[in-house]
């Protein structure tokens, strides 16, 4: 399938390995990615903090662009603060046609115009809803086993329900990442900090609490036994790996937890190698942890 | 509608007891009502009462969302018990019990029963949450414009049920966060045109280390208030005019983190990482990342640095020069930001007040 | 021990507004709350208050309307008093902070409600005691300095001394079932209504009737108590309350032929009729089996005439009310509503200053019956009554403080007290439960003194409240705890709601007419020759009500035929 591809901005500087990864695993799924090269940074909530109007209108240009691609079935982000922050802008540019005028009066000098109703999805849903866990088990060539991953979610892909179309029966999209870690063989580790925040926000404004969020919530999922976390959100990503070795300073007990993007757990399973992935490039080495059985390939990251 | 009419059917709660005379640590108990599927969990644990405890304590009055009494944490989730249905409450279950118990972050008293005033009362104290009054005050009524007192009904229709305070992650690292409650609180204030003095409540809470630029931006509050009230929102729209407005710059780099990212997606487009984190500290400008606070904060995160360099996740190159958007697409974004903020004012949309047009059903997929 | 020159008991807005004014004449105050005060019942209030602001309008017409509302049981004097002030005290709220509506000049906008000859009724949405109950508890919270709070105590007893002045109270405090002695120069019962005696009910279950009960246990009258309310709009199922205001942004009442049936009752004020008025209406098309919903048992509500973005803007409560307790969209169907029990008119008898015929005892709000509601209240008029009177006590009480020797009192009471508590704690599991008893109150009151009611049905009633008033004595409860005892609250809340279910049974026995909210199908005329009075109950030092009577103040209208 073809889809309008946005990246966002962090997959494309301080997490490499992320975009990698997704360029591989890709095609493996059938996945075409026609990357929005012209779009700009969702604002990931901070430009809609500081005015409304100006994310709404660059996130709208951003969708219409994604509708001009031709034959593309959806929108799809790598990134769960892109997710929330885009579908937040869409929720108002869909419920007033006078708002989505007025906006895209302003994107009518580039000849650019949103039409209501896009279908924007991060990679986790698309994987569930359009690709189907049963298609991506069939293509599972190095299942998981005994690999115990806990599952991040990122605060911006899981609240509020109605504005992300979480819904406990038809789309349990809060369960999706546990349903994919199973689906790849994986063993779903259960802990406090699944859904909760990795602080990211406010890691210029109040270090010591973004940290202890961090700290916190890896130290759960080590005392629940995980190998590893898995997430899609390379900014939860950075709080929780980039920045692990502070957070160890904050919380003070040593955590040693790898932090995988999704696009990596799914490319291991897939059999791409993790050298592939750039696995080796995450400050928390994934090799020193991980436990391989002989199903999967040891010697990560040397 | 035939909902309200369905036949009564068994419903198992499990409740956190917890008897603070009798020494022992808390623990569930269980017991299975009868009632329609549409009535709510508050029905069942009061019938429980009635039936076969009366000691399980919760405090509840009005039955119907507006006293604000009986919020406590169903399933993990927290709510009014009133207004939540044992139908939807039995769907959101783990194992077909309805697990019912008392909020977070505050102390529990018994049962479900928590010490409001040690948390979110206190909390609420210290926005100083009265008038104050833009003098003189006239005859009749000041003369306010219509859609401010529409603009804060949003802020007044919290009932103080604690919910949002339950579950801030805030909170729960740092318990001196001024909080979701009594930050929507101030801007029942800030946003009230009779009110004298908004500069001073807004540079108040910016300044204080606990205060708005605390907030971790989680969605919890918007998820767990049951009136609407959005308090996540209310603190950014506090955000919003601290910076905007009254050009406060905060000592926490909330303005300054704010300005950086605002500005380097106009300069670059795309967001740049490297340029992000000492201009928030240094100031929102090509020398920012050599202000003293800045370089302080480089060499705090040297540890970081320092590996992530190692493991070729950041390189020098990376860092120094960012990547751009095409030429044309970044005048394009130059222009759009040039047309929206030189408005005379800002338009924001909230569709607490404005509702969704008569075809929006659900939210986009 | 405390001791205060004003001692209030219930801190919803006549408790709260008195609470203000007396700490603002210079008086120490205390306000006791058995919940916290922003969970008192008028938080619950919805659609607005009434005051004649409007240049255009005269505070002698909103009179007018309230006198006939009433149909004219209400005290003329009273109610000028009420209405004449309330044009300042709604700026005054408004200048505390109150964030009303605005119509498009910026002045407070006023809308349409029940009985009344022209819009006057100031509102927030369709949260106005809510708005109104918050911003009062922040100027509380304000004058912390002056005001002591007690918040979350239980009075049990009202203190009088030999004199037989009330001196004092006796509560307890919840949190950890500790019992003090309260002395107090005054004592402004603020505790609301009674309306648990009712199910359904729209009232919250604090509503218990505690002051009432307890002002007529130390001997002082109650009045007015067999008017009833039942409100015209409440949820079919659970008895939740629609306000008014739905009707006065235009909304229409429908029958099971889809008619406004209105017209047959109130052809010029159709919807927004009097309360009495519309509620037999809407009972009678059910009776008469024009009703809609399963059993036929409701009427259905209309608001979908009404334009959605002012439903959005103000009825958002309504909106959400249906949704999450009807499961209605009620901007796109009618929803089924039916007549509920809603507001007491009657209550503690008292003067144009909340004054009791008890030296030092006051009452304000919904307790009390000054009258100004007289046989039926009009909508919006109670949140007025609440602020008026309870300021008004609040002032008078604080100056009969000045002068005054702080009282001493001794701890009798206070251990008569906490045995009744103990003796209910320990009694043995040989009666019924409080609950039980409590719901064949609340359901046999409902049948019998509701909307329709004639003697066979009322002396019934009376029959059910005795024995059940005999079974209190011996109910039994589970918890046998000190910190957070609900349950023996219960037990004593029960005691009260008996009190005055049997106040409220003997009065409509004994008025043999109908007027007002009393209608009774045996004697179906207003009888004003012998019946334009007040019925007073009293008790006679054991556990009989005892009737008496006290004239109507009539200063400037004459009674007239009551035509909507």
């Amino acid at each position: 399938m073809r889809v309008a591809y946005w990246p966002g901005c962090v997959s494309r500087g301080f997490t490499p390995e992320l975009h990698g990864s997704m360029a591989l695993v890709a095609p493996l799924l059938d996945i075409e990615l026609v990357q929005l090269d012209r779009a700009c940074c969702t604002g990931a909530g901070v430009i809609a903090e500081h005015n409304q109007e100006l994310a709404d209108t660059l996130n709208a240009r951003t969708f219409a662009l994604a509708q001009n691609v031709d034959g593309a079935e959806l929108m799809m982000n790598i990134c769960s603060t892109c997710q929330g922050a885009q579908s937040e802008c869409q929720e108002r540019l869909d419920a007033s046609a006078e708002y989505r005028a007025h906006v895209n009066e302003t994107l009518a000098a580039e000849g650019l115009s949103y039409e209501k109703g896009l279908d924007n999805k991060n990679f986790l849903w698309l994987l569930v809803e359009e690709i189907g866990l049963d298609e991506l088990r069939a293509r599972v060539k190095r299942p998981l086993t005994d690999l115990k991953v806990g599952p991040f979610y990122g605060c911006y892909i899981v609240r509020p329900v109605d504005r992300l179309g979480i819904d406990a029966v038809e789309r349990p999209r809060d369960t999706y990442l546990a349903q994919v870690i199973e689906t790849l063989g994986g063993t779903v580790i259960e802990y406090a900090g699944s859904h909760k925040c990795c602080g990211f926000p406010i890691i210029t404004m109040n270090k010591e609490a973004s940290l202890k969020q961090a700290g916190r919530h890896l130290g759960d999922a080590v005392d629940a036994d995980a190998d590893c976390l898995v997430t899609p959100c390379p900014l939860c990503h950075l709080n929780l790996d980039l920045q692990q070795p502070l957070a160890e300073r904050t919380v003070g007990r040593e955590l040693n937890m790898p932090v995988l993007h999704l696009p990596q757990l799914v490319g291991l399973a897939l059999g791409l190698e993790p050298k592939e992935l750039g696995m080796q490039r995450h400050v928390v080495k994934p090799s020193s942890v991980i436990d391989w059985t002989t199903s999967v390939v040891a010697g990560v990251g040397t | 509608m035939a909902e309200a009419h369905k036949p009564p059917q068994d419903f198992t709660l499990r409740l956190r007891r917890y008897d603070p005379e009798s020494g022992d640590a808390p623990f569930w108990e269980e017991h299975t009502i009868q009632l329609g599927p549409h009535r709510s969990v508050l029905e069942g644990i009061l019938q429980a009462k009635a039936r076969f405890d009366g000691s399980i304590g919760i405090r509840c009055s009005c039955r119907a969302a507006i006293c604000g009494s009986c919020g406590v944490r169903i399933n993990g989730q927290p709510g009014l018990a009133c207004h939540t249905h044992l139908d939807k409450a039995l769907a959101a279950s783990r194992d077909g019990v309805i697990e019912v118990e008392p909020m977070g972050n505050m102390p529990v008293i018994k049962d479900l029963i928590v010490d409001m005033d040690a948390v979110h009362w206190k909390k609420i104290q210290r926005v100083t949450p009265w008038l104050i009054n833009k003098e003189p005050i006239p005859e009749r009524e000041y003369i306010v414009p219509r859609e401010s007192m529409i603009d804060v009904t949003q802020s007044m229709a919290c009932i103080q049920c604690g919910a949002c305070v339950s579950d801030c992650l805030s909170m729960e690292v740092d318990p001196l966060f001024v909080g979701p409650a009594a930050l929507a609180k101030a801007y029942r204030f800030v946003g009230d045109p009779r009110d004298a003095q908004q500069f001073e409540r807004l540079k108040d809470l910016a300044e204080d280390p606990h205060g708005i630029f605390d907030c971790t931006h989680c969605f919890k509050c918007i998820e767990a208030c049951p009136k609407g009230v959005a308090p996540m929102s209310q603190i950014m729209r506090l955000r919003r005019r601290a910076t905007g407005d009254h050009h406060i710059v905060d000592r926490n780099n909330g303005e300054r983190h704010e300005a950086a990212f605002v500005g380097l997606v106009k300069d670059h487009g795309l967001l740049w990482e490297a340029e992000l984190l000492p201009r928030s500290y240094g100031g929102n400008n090509f020398f920012g990342k050599f202000a003293p606070p800045s370089a302080l904060e480089l060499i705090d995160s040297l540890p970081v640095i320092t590996k992530a360099l190692l493991r070729r996740k950041v390189t020098p190159m990376g860092a120094l020069k960012p990547h751009k958007l095409p030429k044309d697409d970044l005048k394009q974004v130059k222009r759009i930001y040039d047309t929206v903020e030189g408005r005379d004012e800002r338009i924001e949309l909230n569709l607490y007040i404005s509702g969704y047009d008569e075809d929006v059903e659900e939210a986009p997929a | 021990m405390p001791a205060h020159d004003v001692l209030i008991i219930g801190a919803g807005l006549a408790g709260q507004r008195a609470a203000l004014a007396a700490a603002d004449a210079g008086a120490s105050v205390a306000l006791l709350s058995k919940v916290h005060p922003v969970r008192s019942h008028s938080v619950a209030a919805a659609g607005g208050i009434n005051a004649a602001i409007n240049p255009a309008d005269d505070w002698r017409s909103h009179a007018f309307d309230t006198v006939k509302g009433s149909d004219f049981l209400g005290d003329q004097d009273a109610i000028e008093i009420m209405c004449s002030e309330a044009p300042g005290e709604v700026m005054h709220l408004e200048h505390i902070g109150v964030t009303f509506h605005r119509n498009e000049s910026g002045e407070l906008d006023l809308r349409a409600f029940g009985g009344a000859s022209m819009n006057r009724t100031a509102y927030v949405a369709d949260i106005t005691g809510q708005a109104m109950l918050h911003v009062l508890y922040e100027q509380i919270l304000k004058y912390s300095d002056r005001i002591d709070r007690y918040e979350e105590w239980f009075v049990t007893s009202l203190v009088l001394d030999d004199d037989g002045g009330c001196v004092g109270v006796v509560a307890r405090d919840i949190r950890s079932g500790r019992m003090e002695t309260f002395a107090a120069k005054n004592v402004i019962l603020a505790s609301g209504g009674a309306g648990q005696c009712y199910k359904p009910t729209t009232n919250a279950l604090i509503c218990t009737g505690d002051g009432i009960a307890q002002a007529y246990r130390v001997g002082a009258p109650l009045m007015d108590m067999e008017m009833i309310q039942y409100h015209p709009t409440t949820l079919a199922e659970n008895g939740f309350l629609i306000t008014e205001g739905a009707r006065g942004e235009g909304a229409h009442l429908l029958n099971a032929d889809g008619e406004r049936f209105m017209e047959k009752y109130a052809p010029n004020k159709m919807e927004l009729a009097s309360r009495d008025v519309v509620s037999r209406a809407e009972q009678t098309e059910i009776n008469e089996g024009r009703g809609v919903g399963e059993g036929g048992g409701g009427i259905y509500l209309d608001i979908t005439v009404v334009d959605r973005k002012r439903v959005l803007e103000a009825l958002r409560e309504i909106v959400n009310i249906g949704r999450d307790f009807a499961g209605t969209d009620i901007t796109r169907e009618p929803i089924e509503i039916r007549p509920g029990q809603h507001y007491i008119m009657g209550g503690v008898k008292t003067d144009i200053n909340g004054a009791t015929p008890i030296p030092g005892l006051y009452a304000a709000g919904e307790v009390a019956c000054v009258s100004v509601h007289g046989g039926n209240r009009l909508g919006a008029n109670s949140l007025l009554d609440t602020l008026i009177f309870g300021r008004r006590s609040g002032e008078h009480a604080a100056a009969r403080a000045t002068g005054m020797a702080m009282p001493s009192l001794g701890d009798d009471q206070l251990r008569r007290d906490a045995t009744e508590i103990d003796d209910i704690i320990g009694r043995e599991r040989t009666g019924r439960r409080v609950s039980e008893i409590k719901e064949e109150l609340g359901v046999e009151m409902n049948r019998n003194v509701a909307v329709f009611r004639d003697e066979a049905g009322l002396r019934n009633a009376h029959e059910i409240v005795r024995r059940l008033k005999e079974e209190a004595k011996s109910a039994y409860i589970d918890d046998r705890g000190t910190v957070f005892n609900q349950d023996v609250l219960g037990a004593l809340e029960l005691s009260f709601m008996l009190d005055c279910a049997e106040a409220t049974v003997v009065a409509a026995i004994e008025r043999k007419e109908s007027r007002g909210a009393q209608f009774r199908t045996d004697y179906p005329e207003r009888n004003d020759e012998v019946w334009l009075k007040h019925i007073d109950i009293g008790r006679n030092g054991d556990d009989v009500p005892e009737v008496s009577y006290s004239p109507v103040t009539i200063t400037q209208w004459q009674p007239e035929e009551r035509k909507y």
